[in-house]
């Protein structure tokens, strides 16, 4: 299972060059069974990285490039009136999907955003008094633009909860960049691409996921971590239950993919700025990109039990 | 809101403990009791599976008074302790019917309790206590498992560990209690033993043919430990009941008045003994000849026969001495008188035998050594199953039969000897009995009772003469010992045992030895706990003498302060201690922090070897594999003590 997963690794770094941990943490967050947040400035690759991975998992995909006039049936789909049969008829939106990308999903209002949060929560969406299930898996891929870019709503942070992972892309390095600026397009090598994982193995892999041995030591760690972003000043709130959930079944997707016979300290350490970053603010000031500094304290703080 | 009622689970472990709580009163009470409280356990039991079975009030009602009405016609009046016993276990068993829901079967299991302590009214041996602690260990679990919100269908191990744990948690106030509680002189229980079970032991007459029966039973009747050397098995003959009076059949003990101890003029040391004696319904002692001293309850008299008062039914230790040899000195005119007494079914040949011995012999000491030869010549035979002596017994034995065991002898001996004009009576008591070598004790048993004669000399006064040690003198010398279940033909001779041939037999003797040696202790240190001891105890413990009340408050301060003890030793048991794993895993990373590679405080194991061997690649090997075996231990599924001993085996051997 191990390599499957680095042949897609590898697959998806052909495209994204030079950027493994972050496919990798992509990759978890995909296992893990939750939502991807990519955020970056526009053009290091977040589109890019978003179609990749669908490609690399086989899954049928779906795109919403997220306006600010973009309405809540755009995303969950309309029913319309059939001359026919004279009845209204669902015509099922682009969310009926396996893996949808929300693109630069902080351009839309905060009512087409909440209409697409909803729908990662249940995982099913309601029309017209009909609740319709949603495709099994269901993945949210979304990407947007730092927050105080022009013309962007940033999510509420109530939101921001719902992405099991937040992560960033950031510029390449050079002999990346070289290896970008001389090659192929990108675009094209998207289309060259072969699917490394069937449906079939990506449930196995989840399955897996689940089944990755937790010590109770390990459980104490994830509580030092808990217990101390709730009782430091430096932190305007701690973390949530949810958080503690979210950091778990990251680290044993992570213990997974990099073939780990249980959950390690170091599997925690290697999502938890990706984990919990999104979700902590300072205690102090309102610094923007504040959460992977406060993420990083945290891990240092936090000493293994 | 009513509770729910009782799972098939629930009742049916609880009549089966319930069963198993009252077998040990199976023995003891009447066979149609035990039969009816079967009867209605089984009754309850198949009625799970077959609801149609189940009684009605009124029926049930019926078999309630049926009960009381079995129970008052065999003990009428309710009189001794098996009627009420029996009354608790049917009207336990009863209960048992209408039990329907959670409360009912809280009522069984404290009747269950109280059933249990009602064993020890009549056994307190090592077993029945083991038997009791196990029955309460059950009750409880069951009691843990009623207690129990959700049904479940586990097997109830967990209900059972923890009443264990329960009832070992007692222990602590169980031996405050045991130490401490105030002690009544005697059984508690006393009164209520009913003495009509009676046990077997001597009695204080002989009718020939009783000793005979008793000579079959392997129960014991007294426990000997000696203060030095044990004497050899011909020295020790117990002396009980002597026996005086006789119309010919019958033998009887004479009224004689008790006597200071005497000293005997005597060489030898005297030997000094304890001896345990199981309960019996009679009020002697048994000492070696002869007693010189005695328990102060006990009283010696002329003939050394030693009483004691408030010795029925109890199981009774004292301390006495002896001296093997002696002289008793001059005889008083009263017992002349008796030791000549002569029934009237004296015959002509008996006569006539006595007067060729008189005329063979010079002095009366020849004349004794005259009739031994006469029953070693003789063709007399030992056995147990003498043919019936119907008109004179003595003279049909001596002339006729010629077999019979030691009644026999030692009767028709002393007979001979009072018509031949030498005072003489016939001693009972025990002779030899079986040495412990596991608790180095002298276990005598009722088998090992006797009778022998004593005659009145000149030049020794009393002296034992046992005519049974000239006719089979293996009775004498050795244990006691043959199979007891062989048949033998009336007036077939006793073979003795050659000793044990059979392997498993003679374990089975060790065993039983073995058991016997741990009885005997218990019942010296747990159950021979008197208020002597107790106030001895006190007394080295610096408490000095107690009254019963102040002993009593000390019991309860000590419980007191003792629970609070026990709650403070298991939350410190219960506190976080650091796993070996971890402990080992510290060991190593400050080994190499004394080489400068200091582990971060949140860096995780994997990170740090990683740094480690990066910085110092000659230690990969070690490193790695106490690492791996770390992470396994601590992280992973591996809960094995023998790798938590590689670990610390490995971080012993390391050496950065």
């Amino acid at each position: 299972m191990k390599q499957l997963l680095d042949e897609a690794v590898m697959q998806a770094g052909k495209i994204i060059v030079g950027k493994e941990q972050t496919l990798r943490l992509a990759l978890t967050c995909l296992l893990a069974n939750g939502h991807l947040l990519i955020e970056d400035l526009p053009g290091v690759g977040k589109t890019t990285l978003a179609h990749t991975l669908a490609r690399l998992l086989g899954l049928q995909y779906q795109r919403i490039q997220f306006t600010s006039d973009l309405l809540p049936a755009d995303i969950i789909g309309v029913s319309v009136y059939h001359r026919g049969d004279e009845s209204f008829q669902f015509h099922p939106g682009p969310v009926f999907t396996q893996l949808l990308l929300a693109d630069e999903i902080n351009r839309a209002t905060p009512k087409a955003q909440s209409a697409l949060l909803e729908a990662m929560e249940e995982r099913q969406v309601t029309s017209d008094g009909m609740t319709r299930n949603l495709p099994q898996p269901f993945f949210v891929i979304a990407t947007q633009n730092p927050a105080h870019q022009i013309g962007t709503f940033p999510l509420p942070e109530s939101q921001l909860d719902r992405f099991l992972m937040r992560i960033h892309i950031g510029y390449p390095d050079e002999r990346a960049e070289r290896i970008l600026l001389s090659g192929e397009d990108r675009r094209s090598l998207l289309e060259q691409l072969t699917p490394c994982l069937t449906l079939e193995q990506l449930r196995d892999l989840q399955q897996q996921v689940i089944q990755v041995h937790v010590s109770n030591a390990l459980l104490d760690y994830i509580q030092a971590l808990l217990k101390f972003s709730r009782n430091s000043p430096r932190f305007h709130h701690g973390l949530s239950p949810r958080a503690g959930l979210a950091l778990i079944n990251s680290a044993r997707a992570w213990a997974l993919q990099a073939g780990h016979a249980q959950v390690l300290p170091e599997d925690v350490q290697a999502v938890l700025s990706a984990t919990v970053a999104h979700r902590l603010h300072s205690g102090s000031d309102t610094g923007v990109a504040e959460g992977q500094g406060l993420a990083q304290f945290l891990l240092e703080s936090v000493p293994l039990p | 809101m009513n509770p729910p009622p009782l799972n098939h689970r629930s009742l049916l472990s609880l009549s089966l403990i319930t069963l198993l709580v009252v077998a040990p009163h199976f023995a003891r009470l009447d066979p149609r009791i035990s039969l009816a409280f079967f009867a209605v356990v089984l009754l309850r039991v198949t009625s799970l599976y077959r609801p149609h079975l189940r009684l009605g009030r009124w029926l049930l009602l019926g078999i309630t008074l049926a009960s009381a009405a079995l129970i008052l016609s065999l003990y009428p009046l309710l009189m001794g302790l098996p009627a009420k016993v029996a009354l608790l276990s049917l009207m336990m068993g009863l209960k048992l019917m209408e039990c329907r829901r959670r409360r009912d079967l809280y009522v069984v299991v404290f009747l269950g309790y109280f059933t249990l302590i009602t064993h020890f009214l009549f056994d307190q041996g090592m077993l029945q206590v083991a038997y009791v602690v196990v029955m309460v260990i059950a009750l409880s679990g069951l009691l843990i498992e009623a207690g129990r919100t959700e049904s479940h269908s586990g097997w109830p191990l967990h209900s059972l560990r923890l009443a264990a744990g329960m009832t070992a948690q007692a222990l602590p106030v169980m031996l405050v209690l045991f130490f401490l509680f105030p002690r009544l002189n005697g059984p508690l229980w006393n009164l209520g033993v009913d003495n009509s079970t009676g046990q077997t032991g001597l009695s204080d007459s002989i009718t020939l043919g009783s000793i005979s029966r008793l000579i079959r039973s392997r129960a014991v009747a007294f426990r000997v430990d000696f203060d030095q050397a044990m004497p050899a098995p011909p020295l020790r003959y117990w002396r009980g009941p002597v026996l005086w009076h006789t119309d010919g059949r019958r033998w009887g003990r004479a009224d004689l008045p008790k006597t200071a101890l005497v000293s005997y003029r005597s060489d030898a040391p005297p030997v000094s003994y304890q001896v345990t004696l199981e309960p019996s319904p009679n009020d002697w002692l048994y000492a070696l000849d002869l007693p010189e001293t005695l328990p102060a309850e006990a009283s010696l008299l002329a003939d050394f026969q030693i009483t004691a008062k408030d010795i029925r039914q109890r199981r009774y230790r004292y301390s006495a001495s002896s001296r093997l040899q002696y002289h008793t000195g001059s005889l008083s005119e009263r017992q002349r008188r008796l030791g000549l007494q002569l029934p009237d079914t004296v015959t002509p040949r008996m006569r006539a035998l006595v007067s060729r011995w008189r005329a063979e012999s010079a002095d009366d000491r020849q004349l004794v050594n005259r009739a031994l030869q006469f029953f070693r010549n003789e063709p007399f035979h030992y056995t147990l199953n003498p043919p019936l002596l119907e008109t004179n017994p003595v003279d049909q034995f001596l002339f006729d039969s010629r077999r019979g065991f030691c009644e026999h002898y030692a009767t028709s001996f002393t007979l001979l000897m009072r018509l031949a004009g030498i005072p003489a009576r016939v001693v009972t008591g025990y002779q030899g009995g079986e040495r412990n070598p596991l608790g180095n004790y002298l276990i005598v048993r009722q088998s090992d009772a006797h009778a022998w004669s004593e005659v009145w000399l000149e030049q020794s006064g009393w002296t034992r003469i046992d005519p049974t040690a000239a006719v089979a003198p293996e009775r004498i010398e050795r244990t006691f010992e043959f199979d007891l279940q062989e048949n033998t033909a009336p007036g077939s001779p006793v073979i003795f045992s050659a000793g044990d041939h059979d392997l498993l037999n003679r374990l089975a003797k060790q065993f039983g030895l073995g058991l016997d040696a741990a009885n005997a202790s218990w019942h010296r240190w747990i159950l021979g706990y008197s208020s002597q001891q107790q106030q001895r105890l006190l007394q080295l413990l610096g408490f000095g003498s107690l009254s019963a009340f102040k002993l009593a408050l000390t019991m309860v301060l000590a419980v007191a302060a003792l629970v609070p003890l026990l709650i403070l030793l298991m939350r410190w048991r219960d506190r976080d201690r650091p796993d070996p794993v971890q402990r080992d895993y510290g060991k190593f990373c400050r080994r190499l922090a004394r080489k400068g590679i200091a582990r971060l405080s949140h860096e995780g194991p994997q990170d740090f070897a990683r740094r480690v061997i990066r910085q110092r690649p000659d230690l990969q090997r070690p490193v790695s594999a106490i690492i791996d075996l770390y992470i396994a231990l601590r992280y992973g599924a591996e809960d094995d003590p023998k790798q938590q001993r590689r670990l610390r085996q490995l971080v012993r051997n390391f050496r950065a």
